[in-house]
């Protein structure tokens, strides 16, 4: 046990700020809305007890709740792989040894920093309005514009394509790790450059692409900001941008049934960690490390 | 890196907690002291100031602390603080809002003050009825309005539109639309189209001899209610005489953003102490008319308490509140302050000192208000909870509806389920 302690205070003492927020500040809450799942609680009366009443309507009753699910999920099998192509693409690039790379590496990272923020979201809605600046260019060269707003997914999915910053690092860490003289064997052997890639850069980067994975498939189910902004918070128009997360907040903010809003949240929890479960338990098929002896 | 979902979600509603429960906390402390709490704009939020600091001039023994927020924000910053005991003592009020609260012990009533501290004897008695819950007054009438068609005055001018702006039918309404589509070549289209507007709705409704929700709150429009509303808003549509469908979608737009301020549309649906506000963002000259009539139908149209001020269950020094209170509604320098912004006052007395010094649209509005007030119905009963959420899907089935995905008739029917059903959940 002490040797336990010795060996690991250094991780606690970095991980302390964590833990103290955790404590204080998250656990409870967390708690406190797995009860309040099973109650019925408009914010000013005492929740009441309801069983498993809210899970109950949801399964059985709630259209808007199947509508949510559709969009999010569509979401999130269109949006991780484009961001995760993306990401790679432009690591690939990135890794090719330029000499400003440094700033090109800041560059392309700023748009995953500001992504998230309502400032952006913002910018892409006036971007993308009929009669935006994305239409203006479009018909100076004779296009008439689709009209992105009453179709916005077009825009949204732009939107997740271009937050592709904190992967692409990932994954050019991780392409800086494969060692070169794979490739200068390769390269004296005549691989073409395709076959480089699957057989060399792919099974290498396995590992990376899996983490990067896992947390871009996290990130898209709770992807909230910027449908909330380009939808006036409303998942208009006709819930065509009803995401899981914008319904979950209606529900409790809008309408104060907190009860169900907690029933919720619970669910996307289970639905992310089934699906992060599944991606562990596939990955022993198709990730291999380094240092694994097989 | 990335950031994990549970852990900053809840980290950061605890921090927001954590804040919201210090703010309760006065940085400074007078002997005495109140909050008051309400929605606003830039105009109103400026004007509200200025009274605060009148009363504080008046009585320097009352620390008064203003807090505004915008109306979407208000409601749930109003419902946190009832869940925490930490209402501000005089709040907003909304008329569809009263009941909720009243029913949950946030308010307290008013009548013990009236005649003590709160001097109301010689207001108009109708437009006060309707801060009453049971007979008690919970909330104090600041301003009265009704539903209006704010037009463009030039464009009806040059399109030659002569019809009887206070009597004209729905009829007349299309026909005017045709006509100023027509004559600027569609430059300016006749009218925003209102059938997402669920407010213009409920006048349809009651011109068809029905209310919206019955005294119990269940639903009582129709289905041919709804169709024949949304296939009038089609065929106008399909004429290109009203605004475009990709416009009308963009639900609840900044009145900086209506037709009637961009110079797209000749007319709108908005409430009549909204005149200001608009003439303010307008190029040109507004007027203002009734919704159109039914030919032979019931008045759908009705005017309703704009604002209400309340006293919170969480009000800790009365006295000062309804000091307070009371000055909103009599003092003259106060009264002459607030103006007409939020609604016609209930005072015959505060009304003849504001009229010599009413600008041309506050005049406007005056005179709109009296030209109405034979041709209105009376006010509906506040809607059931639930009645927000009902107003969400009619914007929500609606949009289908606009964008050509559904039939006006298939819509309504799945509209009127859906209602139904939120107002039963509600319950």
């Amino acid at each position: 046990m002490r040797r336990f302690f010795a060996r690991n205070a250094p991780a606690y003492v970095f991980l302390l700020p964590w833990l103290i927020g955790f404590f204080l500040l998250a656990l409870g809450p967390i708690l406190a809305s797995l009860y309040l799942s099973f109650t019925r609680y408009d914010m000013v009366n005492v929740p009441e007890w309801v069983g498993l009443d809210n899970y109950v309507y949801m399964f059985t009753r709630d259209r808007r709740f199947w509508k949510a699910l559709d969009v999010t999920f569509t979401y999130v099998a269109l949006a991780v792989p484009a961001r995760l192509i993306m990401a790679l693409g432009v690591a690939m690039l990135l890794d090719k040894g330029l000499r400003t790379i440094g700033l090109y590496r800041a560059i392309f990272y700023l748009p995953s920093l500001l992504g998230a923020s309502i400032a952006i979201a913002i910018l892409w809605r006036q971007l993308f309005a009929a009669d935006g600046v994305v239409n203006q260019i479009m018909a100076t060269f004779g296009i008439q514009g689709a009209s992105w707003i009453t179709n916005p997914n077009t825009s949204l999915y732009i939107l997740a394509m271009w937050q592709f910053g904190s992967p692409m690092l990932i994954f050019l860490a991780g392409l800086r790790g494969i060692p070169r003289d794979l490739y200068e064997a390769a390269e004296i052997d005549g691989t073409p450059r395709w076959r480089q890639f699957t057989r060399i850069t792919l099974p290498l980067l396995a590992p990376v692409i899996f983490f990067n994975l896992v947390l871009q498939t996290i990130d898209a189910f709770k992807t909230f900001s910027s449908a909330f902004i380009i939808s006036n918070g409303t998942g208009a128009p006709a819930d065509s941008l009803l995401f899981y997360t914008v319904y979950l907040f209606n529900e409790a903010f809008k309408f104060f049934r907190m009860g169900y809003a907690s029933a919720l949240a619970w669910v996307l929890l289970i639905i992310i960690a089934v699906f992060t479960a599944v991606a562990f338990f596939t990955s022993k098929y198709w990730v291999h490390y380094e240092n694994e002896r097989d | 890196m990335t950031k994990l979902t549970r852990r900053s979600m809840l980290g950061a509603m605890g921090a927001a907690a954590a804040a919201s429960a210090f703010s309760a906390i006065p940085a400074w402390a007078a002997d005495r002291s109140i909050r008051h709490f309400w929605w606003g704009n830039p105009e109103r939020d400026k004007r509200t100031f200025a009274v605060i600091d009148v009363f504080q001039k008046a009585n320097p023994a009352i620390e008064v602390s203003g807090e505004t927020i915008g109306w979407g924000d208000y409601w749930t910053k109003m419902a946190t603080q009832t869940a925490g005991r930490n209402m501000a003592d005089l709040v907003q009020m909304d008329y569809r809002f009263l009941f909720e609260y009243v029913r949950r012990g946030a308010l307290l009533p008013l009548d013990e003050h009236i005649g003590k501290s709160l001097m109301i004897a010689d207001f108009d008695q109708g437009p006060l009825e309707g801060g009453k819950v049971d007979g008690k007054l919970y909330a104090l009438n600041i301003g009265s309005n009704s539903q209006v068609m704010v037009h463009n005055t030039r464009v009806f001018q040059e399109a030659g539109i002569d019809a009887d702006l206070i009597n004209w039918t729905w009829d007349d309404f299309a026909k005017a639309c045709e006509t100023i589509t027509a004559k600027t070549n569609g430059a300016v289209k006749g009218s925003d189209d209102l059938s997402l507007m669920i407010e213009t709705f409920e006048s349809w409704v009651r011109q068809n001899g029905r209310e919206f929700y019955d005294a119990d709150g269940k639903v009582t429009a129709t289905v041919d209610d709804v169709a024949s509303y949304w296939q009038f808003w089609a065929d106008l549509r399909e004429k290109g005489a009203v605004r475009d469908a990709d416009k009308t979608v963009i639900l609840d737009p900044p009145i900086a953003e209506s037709g009637i301020a961009v110079g797209d549309t000749a007319m709108s649906h908005y409430w009549s102490n909204q005149l200001v506000g608009i003439q303010a963002v307008a190029k040109d000259k507004i007027g203002a008319a009734m919704v159109p009539h039914k030919a032979g139908g019931k008045p759908g149209q009705f005017i309703k308490p704009s604002m209400f001020m309340s006293l919170s269950r969480d009000a800790k020094d009365t006295d000062a509140a309804m000091a307070y209170m009371n000055a909103w509604v009599n003092d003259p320098e106060t009264t002459a302050i607030l103006g007409l912004e939020r609604g016609i006052p209930c005072s015959p007395k505060v009304r003849a000192a504001l009229a010599p010094n009413l600008t041309e649209v506050e005049k406007m509005s005056v005179d709109y208000f009296e030209a109405i007030q034979s041709r209105v119905g009376p006010l509906p009963l506040p809607a059931p909870k639930g009645a927000g959420e009902v107003r969400d899907a009619f914007m929500r089935v609606g949009t289908d509806v606009v964008l050509g995905n559904a039939q006006a008739a298939d819509a309504a029917t799945a509209f009127i389920e859906e209602a139904q059903s939120i107002v039963e959940r509600a319950q």
